[in-house]
């Protein structure tokens, strides 16, 4: 199956406070995304095969959970003003890895989903 | 286990000071497998539920199945909240300003709106979501002159479904901040006497838009109910007094709130103000005249501060007009806590 072949995950770094210690690497492409009941914005994330990305999570409102399927990335989104959450994320062959908010948020909870697409260079 | 809370006093000029548990609600969930998922939303409504008596309420407004399919195309089924309209599905009380839900989302709206049914949602695109259930429809013979389709709500409650409802909404959320929706409800409403063709729809357009500091939203609903001649006829019939149902019900607001404090917690807080437009007697069925106490406008100013994003203390001034010369509507301070845990 195209998503358990392909390797992805990074590592998983949670920075809830300014300052959260985090090893200096080749600067991966940032991606800003926030969660809000109940949407992600942006809701689909596309990168190129062998592209690394960091995605910094911030809510508008309660916390929220980050969990990107058949990877280790699960973090929960701090509150709104309380930081943010960062992951790392490697596409290492073409594919789409779902995520979703996996901490109960509100009603519409299960409407807070999204994918990370991952495509050939040049696509 | 989730849930929030909300407490309100009101006091109206007009009459005694209330204070009330308004809302108490428990959310559960369970993940059968990854792609098979349980959702309920249990409520007590006014803190005491006694049987036959016009108190609380004890609510299941969610209980439901989704099966995951993937992205774009999902399946529901079970006790579900009605896609429309801002609140709906969205009523956690830290995500909206003011003690109470606004009146188009009471009167034009009926939320909470839940209903059984099955339906379909996912999003394509990037930010393009869609839902569309087939629900049990509406009981038009509860319709009334004041609060419209609210009393028809049959609420899942071994509900007559010799006709079905659909109800369906897209929403654009591609822009950061901003949310655009469209939503809508259809159905044939006279169940309990077939003679009569209550076709009843529903049309609703929202937006929400967060910039910096500034929060604006704005809704507007349109409410359809055929037949309204007959059906106050047929009620008529009944009960001995003409509930002078209308044709066509309407409602928008508009309300701008500014983060006056933006701290982080706990130096959060919000300003804000409404202004609401709403009439149930819109337009009304050949031979019938529209009560002009239910041509309604509300301002609602008021704040909102945050000791922590799940806790809203919510303090407002509430003043109704009515096109009627004769009936004063009355003006309110009201006062509330709400939670989300």
């Amino acid at each position: 199956m195209l998503l358990r072949t392909a390797a992805v995950t990074v590592s998983v770094l949670t920075a809830l406070a300014a300052g959260g210690a985090r090893a200096e690497q080749d600067s991966p492409r940032k991606i800003n995304v926030e969660a809000e009941r109940f949407s992600f914005s942006p809701s689909r994330i596309k990168l190129a095969v062998g592209e690394e990305v960091e995605i910094h999570l911030r809510s508008a409102d309660t916390a929220h959970g980050f969990k990107v399927e058949n990877t280790d990335i699960d973090v929960e989104i701090p509150k709104r003003g309380k930081g943010e959450a960062v992951v790392r994320f490697t596409g290492t062959s073409e594919g789409r890895f779902k995520f979703e908010c996996n901490r109960m948020c509100g009603a519409g909870h299960h409407f807070m989903r999204g994918e990370i697409v991952v495509e050939a260079k040049g696509k | 286990m989730s849930g929030y809370m909300e407490m309100h006093l009101n006091s109206p000029d007009d009459g005694p000071a209330i204070l009330d548990f308004h809302r108490f609600v428990l959310l559960f969930a369970h993940r059968f497998t990854d792609r098979i998922r349980f959702v309920g939303e249990l409520e007590v409504e006014h803190a005491f539920v006694e049987g036959l008596e016009e108190a609380g309420e004890l609510e299941l407004e969610q209980a439901y199945l989704d099966f995951l399919i993937s992205r774009a195309f999902n399946v529901r089924a079970g006790m579900v909240l009605v896609p429309i309209g801002i609140i709906n599905e969205r009523h956690e009380p830290p995500v909206f300003h003011g003690v109470e839900r606004p009146f188009v989302d009471t009167v034009i709206v009926p939320t909470t709106w839940f209903e059984v049914g099955a339906g379909i949602h996912g999003e394509v695109g990037t930010g393009l979501r869609y839902r569309g259930y087939v629900l049990a429809p509406l009981n038009a013979l509860e319709f009334s002159a004041e609060e419209g389709i609210r009393e028809g709500r049959q609420k899942g409650a071994e509900a007559n479904v010799r006709n079905a409802a659909v109800s369906g909404r897209v929403e654009y959320l591609s822009v950061p901040g901003l949310q655009i929706a469209a939503s809508g409800w259809y159905g044939d409403s006279s169940f309990a006497v077939p003679r009569l063709d209550t076709k009843v729809w529903v049309a609703e357009a929202d937006a929400r838009y967060r910039l910096g500091r500034a929060e604006m939203r704005a809704q507007y609903a349109h409410v359809g109910i055929g037949d309204a001649g007959r059906l106050n006829e047929a009620i008529e019939r009944t009960t001995g007094v003409s509930p002078n149902v209308a044709s066509q019900l309407r409602g928008f607001y508009v309300e701008g709130a500014w983060q006056v404090w933006n701290q982080g917690p706990a130096r959060d807080a919000a300003l804000f103000a409404r202004y609401e437009n709403f009439d149930t007697q819109f337009r009304m069925p050949a031979g019938f005249v529209p009560l002009e106490e239910f041509d309604r406008t509300a301002w609602i100013f008021g704040a909102t501060y945050y000791p922590d994003p799940d806790v809203a203390i919510k303090i407002d001034y509430t003043t109704q007009k009515s096109q009627s010369g004769f009936i004063r509507l009355p003006r309110s301070l009201n006062v509330g806590i709400g939670w989300w845990f």
